[in-house]
């Protein structure tokens, strides 16, 4: 499938498709592998799932637009009953597995569980049964005097959702992310002390392959932050820390993987030192290329693009919102400074995407080093309007348009962000809302 | 190519309270770093305190911060091991910058001329920066100069005008602390480290409750940080126990009942009622001077009343 790669900073006008408004915080947003699906996962432990309308493509102007395909109930909250403490029923990660027959199936977690449920459509019926009436109540026996046999006859289409297996008891700390393995059998599941390897059939065992957590645990300083499988080596996975350094594991070199085999971490600098360093160094999300060259990293400032076989500094660095650092103090008071931003690729890992506040997201264009700030809100929100580029104003003569650092809206912020894996077609999540923008065609 | 950092263009002389190190050509740069770290410091106490999640507190979090009081705990503890012995060149500067490149320039009348390897960009010698006198102002209100003290024994000095606020936080610090002991015990069996770390309290709390005013301020948040902290942290990752259970548990009038001149010896969460009478026979044998029976005793109501304030988290 032939990617067409324009430079996404410049010569691609953003505009959004309808879509409705979400009850609930949504809380992750993920396409699966053809981009056809797109699922999102809110606060109230509910999946959300959108379909895109296969559209004829040749005359479209645009692509089809995402509907709602399915919705189901993925966790309840539930009580820890030892600890005297709720545990949220909020979806942190949705991560989907390729598809291998009709139905789709998708890892869905909250806090403490995982799900494995399959999504399929029924649009038929089986009708003519002997023993049962088309009611359901069965029939008496005496009054059969004919068989026959039952047809499947068309139906309204019903997408059901039911859980195959659940992956439960693993973690004593909060589950941050979960990450499908390349051999599309096992997958790793990883809390803030330690990683855990499942086979996606057995859910009565997993495999410690990452454990952090200190014999003394006033001595804990560090924690685990995200998890991701390489895409291509089946035995590689990389985990990310707060305090900002990020180890690449190989399974094959020991059941326990607690010696890395690389350690990427930039050297601070020292004119940036305060006393927010290390929070701000503090890793919320990492995210393999698709070539599986690259890995990026977002931390609370930046974002940055390592190569595999550079340890020692990342390759590319991006400033997502460097007018924040003077406001630290004030973000560590209102805990902004712990907001966990994620970041994604697009499909030919030339452009980079991540959120900010004020329901502004960013891209990188890794080839012309360019970068745009678009905004996800009510007024560009009606259908193809094009989005216009923002710029925020760090301190001096406010422009026209711009808009001054002061007057950010803090609690509009947008920390999730998914890219379609073929097409310019991006999802934003604000706090309440799913924005889908896609790039005009001319 | 290299990390393509973008340039900040905005003022950087922006004052104070926010993350950047503040320029060591600065006058009052001490005052205002050793404010800013105050406030963090305050901040993060009341974070790690006042919380009362019904689900469990995010461990990284919890962990950032801990980190954080832990960082600016040693840097009080170098500065009050630095402080009293006052003397040029008593302290060597440069491990001190090793690990904690903010240091403030304060140091360097006690240092030796900077070859800080950590310099913050100024080219001028930081001695040059700040004279002794500068310093000795701002050491006014910590530093007996006036009273009938003997400087160099900080145990003896006699109170200064302290900020009120600062006086009564690391009071209400005290009194956070010596409340422990009783979480201690009961979490001996949880935590790995037991018995050290209950000896330490237990000595923290036999601590003077009269010259505890006279000590600055900074030696008593290094005194009863590390008992303070070690409790911070297990209630914070021993998520079977928090501060709310130990303080509050079973009796709701504790809140108004709590002293803190009385022993540890009680069970734990319960708190004795206390009496005036009770609270002159701890002072007295503590303080240097005669102390009128009223004194104490609106001292420690006032105490209480910010005790109050920083854990109702008014």
């Amino acid at each position: 499938h032939m990617f067409r790669d324009r430079t996404v900073t410049s010569s691609v006008s953003w505009c959004c498709f309808p879509l409705g408004v979400l009850s609930d915080i949504i809380s992750t947003v993920e396409f699966n592998h053809s981009g056809e699906l797109l699922a999102t996962g809110d606060k109230g432990g509910r999946v959300v799932i959108f379909q895109q309308e296969q559209e004829n493509k040749i005359q479209s102007h645009s692509r089809g637009e995402y509907n709602v395909y399915s919705t189901f109930q993925s966790h309840e909250p539930e009580f820890d009953y030892l600890k005297s403490l709720e545990i949220e029923e909020k979806i942190n990660k949705i991560r989907w597995l390729p598809q291998k027959n009709a139905a789709q199936f998708l890892l869905s977690t909250n806090d403490k569980t995982i799900k494995l449920w399959k999504i399929s459509e029924r649009d038929k019926r089986p009708e003519g049964y002997n023993l049962k009436e088309e009611d359901g109540r069965y029939r008496d026996p005496t009054t059969v005097t004919t068989l026959r046999v039952p047809v499947f006859r068309p139906m309204d289409l019903m997408v059901e959702a039911s859980p195959r297996r659940i992956f439960a008891n693993a973690h004593t700390y909060h589950i941050n992310s979960i990450s499908i393995n390349s051999d599309y059998e096992t997958y790793l599941s990883a809390d803030d002390l330690r990683i855990n390897l499942w086979h996606l059939e057995i859910t009565d065992r997993s495999f410690n392959i990452v454990d952090i957590k200190p014999a003394n645990m006033e001595e804990l300083t560090e924690v685990i932050t995200a998890a991701e499988f390489h895409p291509n080596s089946c035995n590689t996975f990389v985990y990310s820390s707060s305090k900002g350094t990020i180890r690449l594991c190989d399974m094959r070199a020991s059941a326990l993987c607690d010696r890395h085999s690389k350690l990427f971490e930039e050297p601070e600098d020292p004119s940036n030192r305060s006393f927010f360093s290390e929070i701000i160094s503090s890793i919320s999300d990492v995210k393999f290329s698709h070539s599986g060259r690259y890995m990026m990293t977002r931390d609370y400032l930046s974002v940055k693009i390592w190569d595999l076989n550079m340890e020692n500094r990342p390759v590319e660095t991006y400033q997502v919102h460097e007018y924040l650092r003077s406001k630290l103090c004030s973000l560590y008071e209102n805990d902004c400074i712990f907001d966990k931003f994620e970041c994604c690729w697009n499909g030919s890992d030339s452009v980079v995407m991540t959120g900010s506040y004020n329901n502004f997201f960013r891209m990188f264009d890794r080839n012309t080093k360019r970068d745009i700030t678009l905004e996800a809100s009510r007024e560009n929100n009606k259908p193809r309007t094009v989005l216009k580029p923002r710029k925020v104003c760090a301190s001096g003569k406010r422009k026209k348009d711009e808009i001054s650092v002061d007057s950010l809206d803090f609690n509009k912020k947008i920390l999730h962000t998914a890219w379609h894996p073929k097409e310019n077609i991006i999802a934003v999540a604000t706090t309440n809302n799913l924005y889908i923008f896609q790039d005009k065609v001319n | 190519m290299l990390g393509k950092g973008g340039k900040r263009k905005f003022d950087e002389h922006e004052d104070g309270l926010e993350g950047k190190i503040v320029s060591a050509s600065d006058g009052p740069s001490k005052v205002s770093y050793t404010l800013q770290r105050q406030t963090i410091f305050n901040i993060s106490l009341m974070k790690l305190y006042n919380h009362r999640p019904l689900t469990e507190p995010s461990l990284q979090k919890t962990v950032l911060i801990n980190n954080m009081l832990r960082r600016i705990q040693e840097e009080l503890k170098q500065e009050g091991s630095l402080r009293p012995a006052f003397t040029p060149s008593s302290q060597p500067t440069e491990e001190l910058s090793d690990s904690y490149q903010e240091a403030p320039p304060a140091f360097s009348h006690l240092g030796s001329p900077p070859a800080h390897p950590c310099d913050l960009g100024s080219t001028t010698p930081l001695e040059a920066c700040l004279t002794p006198a500068s310093l000795l102002e701002d050491d006014d209100d910590t530093f007996c100069t006036s009273q009938a003290g003997q400087p160099t024994a900080p145990t003896k000095l006699s109170p200064p005008a302290l900020p009120p606020e600062k006086d009564s936080f690391s009071s209400a610090l005290d009194e956070i602390e010596e409340l422990c002991p009783t979480s201690t015990s009961t979490e001996a069996t949880a935590a790995a480290t037991d018995s050290s770390k209950g000896t330490s309290i237990e000595s923290s709390i036999q601590k003077p409750e009269g010259p505890q005013e006279n000590r600055t301020d900074d030696s008593k948040l290094i005194d009863s940080l590390p008992g303070n902290f070690e409790i911070t942290t297990s209630t914070g990752f021993l998520t079977d126990l928090t501060l709310d259970d130990i303080l509050f548990a079973d009796i709701d009038t504790s809140m108004y009942d709590f002293d803190p001149c009385t022993s540890s010896s009680g069970t734990a969460s319960k708190m004795a009622p206390v009496s005036a009478d009770d609270l002159l026979k701890t002072l007295a044998p503590y303080s240097s001077q005669p102390v009128t029976p009223s004194q104490p005793f609106k001292m420690d109501l006032t105490e209480l009343d910010h005790i109050m304030e920083v854990l109702v988290g008014s």
